[in-house]
């Protein structure tokens, strides 16, 4: 920074030269000459206070970096040889240099999402990951969310300063896995997808709430696809998934990328069981539907041949139910005490 | 949307009672969309009844209470009577007098205004030493209106109420045994019409599988007797695409006071609270048929015009001010839609009405607006100005405009009926109303069976469509649809399948798996390497971590990296989520004093995961291009680390080594001699760091080493710290050429150890290669297989020398070595290697 006001220009050289005399390096925070530009600054017209201001404190500043750099040479290590299996005399015990495999761990959320991976992938779908930038025609446009639809304001997304999105659904991979594989699809082959990965909402941090979560989206595109091929799936994978044979039930909804619309719910499994109520009964699980024509054709695929279905579904909240975990933000957390409970 | 069955059974032909309760939850469920929450009125109104004062007189002891005997029919059980019969219960309001009907509260019962709050359960107390057996109820504490002025009077000759008589339940009054559904709205997006209580009723009728029948009035407006009007109204519209039909019609003459507590309940039961009856009728009509209108003033309206009285849309100016009837000013931009005279804007269409053209007590002359505006633009409106009315929930779906001729005329009617005024002049933007339905669509039964998997007839499909009011005809397999007026969601011929599929029973359709090849699906080769680094640094006894991917700025500069290279977030939650991080290692960094705090002294944390710098660039799409990472930070406790432990380097390096080995490829690590300066490299203090290679055909793996001063200072690393951050595509590619299998021998190998005196600066790979040539050089004849192990690496205090021990290995395919020939090896080998670089052997 260059400074322009004499009175700092002239205490800028003076504090070099003090900071060169001094032994004791952190004394120059104490300096006089810095505490009389502050005197100065309070004894200024306020309208004059915002210019000499910013350029003490630039002074402040580059000060700070001159002590930081005595720090770092005081602080710095010898170089070592990189090169080397291990450092110079090590000793025979403490050559053993990984640490035991008990202490190990993969994450929770990861470790689910590969085994929801692992079953769909024997049923037959390839898996693919998504994005952590996207922009407006992935998230939104392809998936017939006009400009300013209402619909649009179900997902509270985060953008960037230069109007990309961080995505609020796996399914802005949904346009992309139509279109690579329509080739695929008109050489007979069904498309079969699950997209497990990080999705961001605008939403304030709770017990149940997080801004980074994952989910797993699914398309299915063929010759005459219907929904009762997407519930059949659905509660294929479910009952896999739980490891006993469940119930499924759909309700209708709406998302503007599906026609008709629904919410998936499955009958508890054993392992979960709640109260005796009808709603304990069921738990809602993900949003499904069959595709909409116009995210089809937005893909190139010809919606009066092939149809096909899709749905998006939270891990966080199933692996929460499986394991009785108390709190959302455990996952990000990175505690070794959460961690290691999970192998 | 709250839903009110009774006000729906009020305006169905269908008899909603013919199933139970809980069956037309269960089918709302099923067929119409998530119900969030069921409220019964019923049971907050248990043992309130209707009662009669037969006397009422002062109280001997305080001047505001009367003390009346009331009869209740005698059904109250438990309550102490006089010989009459009659009960006792002091009154505090002044409107309680003989004669009247009023609402009971016998004790044991709990106010039904307090119920959602803080349960208030009365009992026979005394007040000023006369007991009170319960209370008389205000419509207030009756939770039925906002009116606490004095008790409820029941006016026994209101329609509704005319069974009113002592002992009667006070729950069958005023339609209160009802049942409230809360359905979600977001199922309801695309359905404007369902954010009217008609809507619902008609989908109610169609899921019963019966043909619901529209008010008449509904379907065509039955206009009101305009021949007395006297007052003038003139009206325009500049902007038919932002408001496709702008009507309104005056009512004079009109008197302003409470509406009926029939009117006053309903509203209060759909969360609405009641003003006067003309606001409460604007929003009965709103709630019954999803179009919002709005009264004005007409007399202050008047005020306002410069000439003679005209209002109409128009788009406000930049820095326009309205007053809203919130109280609150807003500033307009040349995005909103206003209503407006030719001097003014007095109200922000389709959100909230203006405050100087506000309906009071003293208003005369109304003028009711009933238009149609953009759904687009209301939204954004709404949004900019911050404003969420119930109006804007229901425009911004998307009404239809021809829904207004049948809305304004059925008000205006109303308003003269209950407010007593008489019909004035109708202005309508759209003269010439297109008579002709929405564009019908031609749908083929199989086009629908085909998407359900269902088999249903021609005949089948058009009944159900019939039931919701819309009109088909049918030519073989094909039907002809046109949607009703109310309808805009129907555009494409799936549309129709959601809704027969809907109507019919989703649940009643034949569930089935897709049958498909036996191809398998291809496997992603990103994630399976994933996977196995997973598996890898897991049983490397590494912990994995998942963080965020937004990072604040201040974590970046600690680092040493810039803000400048990374994506910012417009709207970031908080400063501490502002960025897209521009590598893993911070991320990790962050989480290593915590964990030394709780008690951790070794540690290895991973992720892998993905990162965005600008410097990449974009990909094809234009997108900036994504990064996969995998980062490990090694980090212990430097009380916990023994003396002879050596650098963490060398602790994260065994880590890469280990995924070297285990991915079948080996590493080669590369002194780095000046700052390379990366966002990658700049946590790394790089006199102690390693760029890594492959080793075979030097495909860049990434960097591995300890952290800068700086880093550890700000993270408060213990000195023990170290780790990497390397591409998992790199690691990927790497693992495409994994090395290949040698033959085991079938004859014993032979070990030397050799340990050589090296200047202290001599680098382990230099000697390592340095033997590597000498071994290659003189084996070549003799058909060794050679292995090197490296045992020590020695260095006395202040020396200038280091002693570097390595084991030879020799085997040989074909016969057993002798041990005199794996000296002179190890001696030729050593001869040329102290000739190339400046070591001894000792």
């Amino acid at each position: 920074m260059s400074y322009t006001k004499p009175e700092i220009i002239k205490a800028h050289s003076a504090l070099a030269a003090e900071f060169e005399s001094l032994t004791e390096k952190k004394q120059i925070l104490r300096s006089k000459t810095l505490e009389s530009l502050y005197g100065a600054l309070r004894a200024l017209p306020n309208d004059q206070k915002a210019t000499y201001g910013k350029e003490l404190n630039a002074l402040k500043t580059e000060i700070m970096s001159w002590l930081n750099k005595v720090q770092d040479n005081q602080e710095q290590l010898p170089p070592i040889d990189v090169t080397a299996p291990f450092d110079v005399n090590t000793s025979k015990d403490e050559k053993q240099m990984l640490l035991p495999v008990t202490q190990g761990s993969i994450h929770p959320l990861m470790t689910e999402l590969q085994y929801i991976v692992d079953i769909f992938g024997r049923m037959g779908f390839e898996a693919v990951e998504s994005r952590q930038i996207d922009d407006d025609y992935h998230m939104f446009e392809s998936l017939n969310f006009p400009e300013g639809h209402p619909a649009r304001d179900d997902y509270d997304t985060f953008m960037t300063t230069d109007g990309l999105i961080a995505p609020a659904h796996t399914s802005t991979m949904q346009n992309r896995v139509l279109s690579e594989r329509k080739k695929n699809l008109e050489a007979g082959e069904a498309i079969a997808v699950v997209i497990p990965d990080r999705v961001f909402r605008n939403e304030d941090l709770d017990v149940t709430h997080e801004h980074t979560f994952y989910q797993f989206e699914g398309v299915y595109v063929d010759k005459n696809i219907t929904v009762g091929n997407l519930i059949a799936t659905l509660k294929t994978f479910m009952s896999e998934y739980f490891g006993q044979d469940l119930k499924a039930k759909i309700q209708p909804f709406y998302f503007p990328f599906t026609e008709p619309s629904f919410e998936f719910a499955i009958e508890r499994p054993d392992s979960l069981k709640k109260g005796d109520t009808e709603a304990d009964q069921w738990l809602e699980l993900l949003g499904c539907g069959m595709i909409h024509p116009n995210v089809l054709k937005a893909a190139g695929i010809d919606p009066t041949v092939y149809t096909g279905f899709a749905w998006g579904c939270g891990i966080e909240r199933l692996v929460m139910m499986k394991n009785s975990i108390e709190d959302i933000r455990h996952f990000e957390s990175g505690k070794l005490d959460f961690l290691r409970q999970f192998s | 949307m709250k839903v009110s069955i009774n006000w729906a059974q009020r305006y169905s032909n269908v008899d909603l009672s013919s199933i139970s309760t809980d069956e037309l939850l269960q089918k709302i469920g099923s067929q119409l969309g998530a119900i969030e929450e069921v409220t019964y009125w019923g049971p907050r109104f248990d043992n309130v009844v209707v009662a009669h004062i037969v006397s009422c007189v002062q109280h001997p002891d305080a001047d505001k209470l009367r003390v009346c005997m009331i009869d209740d029919g005698g059904v109250t059980p438990d309550v102490e009577r006089d010989k009459d019969g009659l009960v006792q219960v002091v009154c505090g309001a002044p409107n309680a007098r003989e004669g009247i009907l009023v609402a009971w509260l016998p004790p044991g019962s709990t106010v039904p205004s307090s119920i959602d709050k803080d349960p208030f359960v009365l009992s026979a107390r005394e007040l000023r030493g006369v007991v009170s057996n319960g209370m008389l109820a205000s419509a207030h504490e009756l939770g039925i209106s906002d009116d606490h002025d004095g008790i409820l009077e029941i006016n026994a000759h209101i329609a509704g109420e005319s069974h009113a008589k002592p002992g009667t339940p006070f729950a069958s009054l005023y339609a209160l045994d009802d049942v409230i559904i809360d359905c979600e709205n977001k199922m309801f997006t695309h359905r404007p019409d369902c954010f009217g209580i008609l809507g619902v009723a008609r989908e109610l009728a169609g899921i019963m599988n019966q043909k619901f029948e529209s008010p008449a009035w509904y379907l065509k407006p039955e206009l009101p007797d305009t021949s007395k009007a006297t007052l003038a109204l003139t009206s325009k519209n500049d902007i038919p695409h932002k408001v496709a039909r702008f009507m309104a019609q005056v009512v004079e003459n009109v008197t302003v006071h409470q509406s009926s507590t029939g009117v006053q309940a309903a509203l209060m039961r759909v969360g609405s609270r009641p003003i006067n009856n003309l606001v409460d009728l604007t929003n009965f009509y709103m709630h019954l048929t999803a179009q919002p209108t709005h009264a004005f003033d007409y007399d202050k309206v008047k005020e306002l015009c410069s000439g003679e009285v005209s209002i109409f849309p128009r788009m406000a100016k930049d820095g326009e001010k309205l007053a809203l009837l919130n109280g609150k000013t807003i500033t307009l931009t040349k995005d909103d839609i206003v209503i407006a005279t030719d001097t003014q804007a007095i109200a922000l269409a389709g959100v909230m009405g203006g405050a100087e053209t506000e309906v009071d007590a003293d208003t005369k002359n109304i003028i009711v607006e009933c238009a149609n505006f953009d759904m687009y633009t209301i939204r954004r409106t709404s949004m900019r100005h911050g404003l969420f009315t119930d109006a804007v929930t229901r425009f911004n779906k998307g009404q239809s405009y021809r829904q207004n001729p049948s809305v304004l005329a059925k008000m205006v009617t109303e308003v003269c009926e209950f407010a007593g005024g008489t019909a004035g002049i109708v202005v309508d933007s759209l003269a010439n109303e297109p008579t002709e339905s929405w564009e019908p669509l031609t749908v083929e039964a199989s086009f629908i069976n085909a998407r359900l998997g269902s088999d249903l007839s021609v005949k089948d499909i058009e009944q159900l469509l019939l039931n919701v009011e819309f009109d088909v005809t049918i030519e073989n397999d094909s039907l002809t649809i046109a949607a009703p007026f109310w309808r805009r969601d129907i555009e494409v011929g799936e549309d129709i399948v959601e809704e027969v599929g809907r109507l019919y029973g989703f649940d009643k359709l034949p569930v089935y798996l897709p049958s498909r090849t036996t191809k398998p699906a291809p496997k992603n080769a990103i994630m399976e390497i994933k996977r196995r680094l997973r598996s890898i640094l897991s049983s490397a006894g590494a912990n994995e971590v998942v963080t965020y991917s937004f990072v604040s700025g201040s974590l970046l500069t600690k680092t040493g990296q810039s803000t400048s290279e990374a994506y910012q977030l417009a709207n970031a939650l908080s400063p501490e989520l502002e960025y897209y991080r521009l590598t893993l290692t911070p991320s990790l960094l962050q989480k290593v004093s915590p964990n030394i705090r709780a008690g951790h002294d070794a540690f290895a944390l991973f992720e892998i995961n993905k990162t965005h710098v600008k410097l990449h660039g974009k990909d094809e799409d234009e997108l900036p291009l994504e990064l996969q990472m995998t980062s490990l930070v090694y980090a212990a406790n430097d009380k916990s680390v023994g003396k002879n432990a050596g650098a963490a380097y060398y602790q994260a390096k065994a880590y890469l080594d280990y995924i070297a080995s285990k991915l079948g490829v080996s590493f080669t690590y590369t002194p780095i001699d000046k700052d390379p300066n990366y966002e990658v490299t700049k946590p790394f203090d790089y006199s102690r760091s390693a760029m890594v290679t492959e080793s075979v055909n030097g495909t860049f793996i990434g960097i591995i080493g300890e952290y800068t001063a700086l880093v550890r200072r700000n993270f408060k690393l213990p000195r023990n710290s170290a780790g990497f951050e390397v591409g998992t595509e790199g690691l990927l590619e790497c693992v495409a050429n994994p090395s290949s299998y040698k033959p085991l021998s079938k004859y014993p190998s032979i070990s030397q150890d050799m340990t050589y005196q090296c200047p202290e600066a001599l680098l382990y790979a230099t000697l390592e290669q340095s033997l590597h040539k000498a071994i290659t050089h003189e084996s070549s004849d003799h058909g060794y297989d050679v292995a090197l192990l490296p045992l020590d690496i020695f260095q006395k205090e202040s020396a200038t020398t280091k002693n570097i021990s390595i084991r030879l290995t020799l085997t040989h395919n074909l016969r057993t070595l002798k041990t005199e020939e794996v000296t002179a090896f190890v001696d030729a080998v050593t001869s040329k290697v102290e000739h190339d670089l400046k070591v001894t052997r000792v």
